[in-house]
C-alpha cells in the first residue's frame, strides 16, 4: 500500500482511522511487519553462510580441515537442539548429553549388527543402513526426550537443572552397564554406505576425501537450522516464549503447557539425536566414556556465547567454541611452545613452555563463560527479546503500583502456608512465579 | 438446579492450604449476561476464587459448573477452550514479547495443533495464524488506535492502563464466554478508572460476554454490577444487587468493623 494511500485513509474520522490501521497492517502482512520480510532480509546471511560453507572444501586445502568443520557441523546441531530447551523454552536442561548418547548408540548397535548378551554369548542383529539408523536415532531420542521431560514438568529452575543433569549422567552409565553394549568397550560403527551413481561413486568413507561427509553434515545442518526457524516463528515458538515469560499465564491464555513443554523436549532431544548418529557414523566407534557431563555443558557455553534464543548466535557460538577446541587451541599451543621467548631456557617466558595448553581448555571455557556474563550476557548475537530482559528494560511497571502491597497480601493468602505448592501441577507452577514477583516488589 | 440462565455456578466450593481454609464452602450463581462483582476486604479469598475457576488451582471440595458441566478436574488450558478467560490483578503480561505477541499468545487455541502442518506452514496453518493476526489487531483496536499503532512495541514498554487494556485484549483472544477480570481498575486514577468502567460495560455487549469483577473500589462495583457477592475470611456473607449490599449490617461491619452501640 502506498504511502499516500494511507495518509488518505488516516484523515478519517477515528473509526475509520482504526479501520484504515488494521487494513495497512493486513495489507502490509505480506511485505511488511510480517516474519517474511525477515526471512528474505535474514536469509540472505544464511545464503551467504551456505555458499561459504559449500566452497569450503576446495579451498580448505587439508583433510584435518574439513574433519574439523565435521566436527564443528555435529556441535552445531546439537547446540541448535539444547537452544530449543533452554533458549525458546527457558528449560535448564544440563543433561543434554542423553540425547547424543541415544542416537550414537543407535547408529552405532544398527550398523554393527550384534550385541552381547551377559554370557558373553554374540547375537547377530539385522544390519541397517546409517541412513535408517539416522532416522531411527531422531526417533528413538525424541522419545526418550518426551519420556525424560515428563517428569520434569512440575519442576522449573534448579530443580529442573538437577533431575536433567541427573539423566545426562545415567543414560551413558546405562549404555556402559546393559550386558548388549560391551561395556567400557564401546561398539564400532559403520559410514553410511557408498551411493552409486551414473557419474561415478560417492563415498563416505575414504580417509583421503572427507568432502561427501562434510557436505551430508552440511545438508542436516541446514535442514535442521530451517526446521528450528520455522518452529520458532509459528505459534509453537510463541508458546514456548510464553512459557519462559510466565508459566501460570501462559496456560491460563489457552497454553496447554504439558504439551508444549514436552514438545520441546522431545524436540531439542530429536535433534540430538540426528547429531548423535551422525557422529556414531563419522567417528565409527563409540564408548560410553565419550559421553560426560562435559559435553553438555559445552554445548551450554555454546548457546550462552552466541545468545541463548538467537539461532544465528547458537550456531556462530557453537562453530568459534568448537573450532577454537578441535582446532585453535592445538594451533596456540605450537605457537607459543615455539615462540622464542618461551621456547629457549632463560628467557622470562620460559615457565609457559611447560604449560599444555590443551589441557588447560575447560579453564579456558569457563574464562570464557564469566567473561561473557561479565561484559555481554546476552551472547555475540543477542536474541532481541533476551538483550531487553538483561539490560533490565524489562522490567514491569506494576513494581511502582500503589497496590503493591494489597497484591502481595491477597496473593499472600491464596499461596497458603508451606506444603501448599505441590497439590497440583499448575499449582506449583502458580505460586513459584507469584514468589518471583514477591522478590521483585 | 442447573438452569439454562445460570452460566457459572459454584457449588460448596472450598479450598484449603494446609491448615488455612482460604475459601470456605462457597455457592455462586453467575446469570448469563450478568457483571457480577465479588468484592471483599484484603485476603477474603477473591483471586482463589478465580484461581479455583481458572482451574489454576483445584478445589478440597466441591463443585464448579460452566453451562452444567464441571470444570473443577481441567487444567487451565482446558478452562480456556470451555470459554473462561481471565486476566490477572497484578498484570501478568509477557513484558519481552510484543504487544501483538501477547494478545497472538491469547489465541492460541484458535491455530491447529498439528505439528506437521506448523512446522511446514501448511496452508491450513497460515491462514488460522493470518486471522489471529487480524483478530489480534481488531481486538486492540477496541481500545482505539494507540494500541494497534504500538502492537510492536514490547509489552514491558506501555503504561499502566495500556497494559491493562493489552491483557483484557489477550483475555479475550480465546472468544470467552465468560470473562473474569481481577480488579481491572486497580491502581488507576479517577479518570483513568471511569474510563476503565465504560469499557468493561462495551465489553460485554460488543463481545456477548458474562463478566465476573473482582473490585476494590466500590464506587465501580456499585455502578456497574448487576449482582456483587461479599465475601470475608473465604465465606460469602452477603449476596444481592448494589443497593442491597450497601444496606448490609454484616457488609458494613466486614469493610469498617462493628458499630459502637451506646447503652
Amino acid at each position: 500500500m502506498s504511502v499516500r494511500v494511507q495518509q488518505a485513509k488516516d484523515k478519517r474520522t477515528t473509526s475509520a482511522s482504526v479501520r484504515s490501521r488494521v487494513d495497512a497492517y493486513l495489507d502490509g502482512t505480506m511485505v511488511g511487519k510480517n516474519p517474511l520480510r525477515w526471512y528474505i532480509t535474514g536469509w540472505r546471511l544464511g545464503l551467504i553462510a551456505v555458499i561459504g560453507a559449500l566452497i569450503f572444501p576446495q579451498v580448505a586445502g587439508s583433510q584435518s580441515l574439513i574433519v574439523t568443520a565435521i566436527t564443528i557441523g555435529i556441535y552445531v546441531m546439537l547446540a541448535l537442539g539444547l537452544n530449543i530447551v533452554v533458549g525458546f523454552a527457558g528449560l535448564l536442561d544440563l543433561g543434554y548429553v542423553a540425547f547424543y548418547v541415544i542416537g550414537s548408540y543407535t547408529a552405532a548397535v544398527g550398523s554393527f549388527g550384534a550385541i552381547q548378551l551377559s554370557n558373553n554369548q554374540i547375537v547377530h542383529i539385522p544390519i541397517f543402513p546409517f541412513w535408517l539408523l539416522l532416522a531411527l536415532g531422531a526417533v528413538l531420542a525424541g522419545l526418550f526426550g518426551a519420556l525424560l521431560g515428563a517428569p520434569t514438568l512440575r519442576l522449573r529452575g534448579d530443580y529442573l537443572a538437577i533431575v536433567t543433569l541427573g539423566f545426562g549422567e545415567i543414560v551413558p552409565t546405562v549404555f556402559q552397564n546393559l550386558p548388549y553394549f560391551y561395556g567400557q568397550l564401546g561398539i564400532s560403527a559403520l559410514p553410511p554406505g557408498d551411493i552409486n551413481l551414473p557419474t561415478g561413486t560417492i563415498s563416505f568413507s575414504n580417509p583421503l576425501d572427507y568432502s561427501p561427509f562434510y557436505y551430508l553434515t552440511l545438508a542436516l545442518v541446514v535442514l535442521i537450522t530451517v526446521v528450528v526457524i520455522l518452529l520458532r516463528d509459528s505459534s509453537v515458538g510463541r508458546a514456548w516464549v510464553a512459557i519462559r515469560e510466565d508459566e501460570t499465564a501462559a496456560a491460563a491464555s489457552g497454553v496447554n503447557l504439558v504439551r508444549t513443554k514436552l514438545l520441546a523436549f522431545g524436540l531439542g532431544a530429536t535433534i540430538g539425536g540426528v547429531g548423535g548418529a551422525l557422529n556414531a557414523a563419522f567417528t565409527t566407534s563409540i564408548t560410553p566414556l565419550d559421553f560426560n557431563f562435559i559435553i553438555s555443558i559445552t554445548i551450554l557455553i555454546m548457546i550462552v556465547l552466541g545468545g541463548l534464543g538467537s539461532v544465528p548466535g547458537v550456531i556462530v557460538g557453537a562453530i568459534l567454541l568448537r573450532f577454537f577446541d578441535v582446532y585453535l587451541l592445538g594451533q596456540i599451543n605450537d605457537w607459543v611452545h615455539k615462540f622464542p621467548l618461551v621456547a629457549n631456557a632463560g628467557t622470562p617466558l620460559h615457565f609457559l613452555a611447560a604449560v599444555d595448553f590443551n589441557a588447560s581448555k575447560y579453564l579456558i571455557y569457563g574464562v570464557i563463560l564469566v567473561a561473557m556474563i561479565l561484559l555481554r550476557p546476552q551472547g555475540l548475537i543477542p536474541n532481541i527479546r533476551r538483550k531487553m530482559e538483561l539490560k533490565g528494560e524489562g522490567a514491569a511497571p506494576e513494581s511502582f503500583s500503589a497496590v503493591g502491597i494489597v497484591e502481595r497480601e491477597e496473593q499472600g493468602l491464596s499461596m497458603g502456608g508451606a506444603g501448599s505448592e505441590d497439590e497440583t501441577l499448575y499449582e506449583g507452577a502458580g505460586s513459584d512465579a507469584q514468589r518471583q514477583e514477591e522478590g521483585g516488589e | 438446579m442447573s438452569t439454562p440462565e445460570n452460566m457459572l455456578e459454584l457449588r460448596g466450593v472450598s479450598k484449603s492450604f494446609g491448615g488455612l481454609t482460604a475459601v470456605d464452602s462457597v455457592d455462586l450463581d453467575v446469570k448469563r449476561g450478568q457483571i457480577f462483582s465479588i468484592i471483599g476486604p484484603n485476603g477474603a479469598g477473591k483471586t482463589t476464587v478465580f484461581n479455583l475457576i481458572t482451574g489454576i488451582y483445584k478445589p478440597t471440595a466441591g463443585d464448579i459448573l460452566l453451562d452444567g458441566l464441571s470444570l473443577s478436574t481441567l487444567t487451565p488450558d482446558r478452562v480456556v477452550k470451555r470459554g473462561i478467560t481471565r486476566t490477572f490483578q497484578n498484570i501478568r503480561l509477557f513484558n519481552n514479547m510484543t504487544v501483538l505477541e501477547n494478545v497472538l499468545v491469547g489465541l492460541h487455541t484458535t491455530l491447529p495443533g498439528n505439528l506437521f502442518s506448523i512446522v511446514l506452514h501448511l496452508p491450513n496453518y497460515t491462514r488460522a495464524e493470518r486471522a489471529a493476526h487480524e483478530r489480534a489487531i481488531e481486538l486492540l483496536s477496541f481500545f482505539g488506535p494507540s494500541l494497534v499503532d504500538r502492537r510492536d512495541e514490547y509489552a514491558a514498554n506501555l503504561s499502566y492502563a495500556e497494559r491493562r487494556r493489552v491483557e483484557i485484549a489477550r483475555a479475550l483472544g480465546a472468544g470467552p464466554k465468560l470473562l473474569l477480570l481481577d480488579e481491572p481498575t486497580a491502581g488507576m486514577n479517577d479518570a483513568e478508572t471511569a474510563e476503565a468502567v465504560q469499557y468493561i460495560q462495551q465489553l460485554r455487549t460488543a463481545f456477548n460476554l458474562t463478566i465476573l469483577l473482582i473490585e476494590h473500589k466500590l464506587q465501580v462495583t456499585m455502578g456497574i454490577s448487576d449482582r456483587i457477592a461479599v465475601l470475608d475470611y473465604g465465606r460469602k456473607i452477603a449476596e444481592g444487587s448494589a443497593a442491597e449490599i450497601q444496606q448490609n449490617e454484616q457488609v458494613i461491619e466486614a469493610y469498617l468493623g462493628r458499630k459502637a452501640t451506646v447503652e
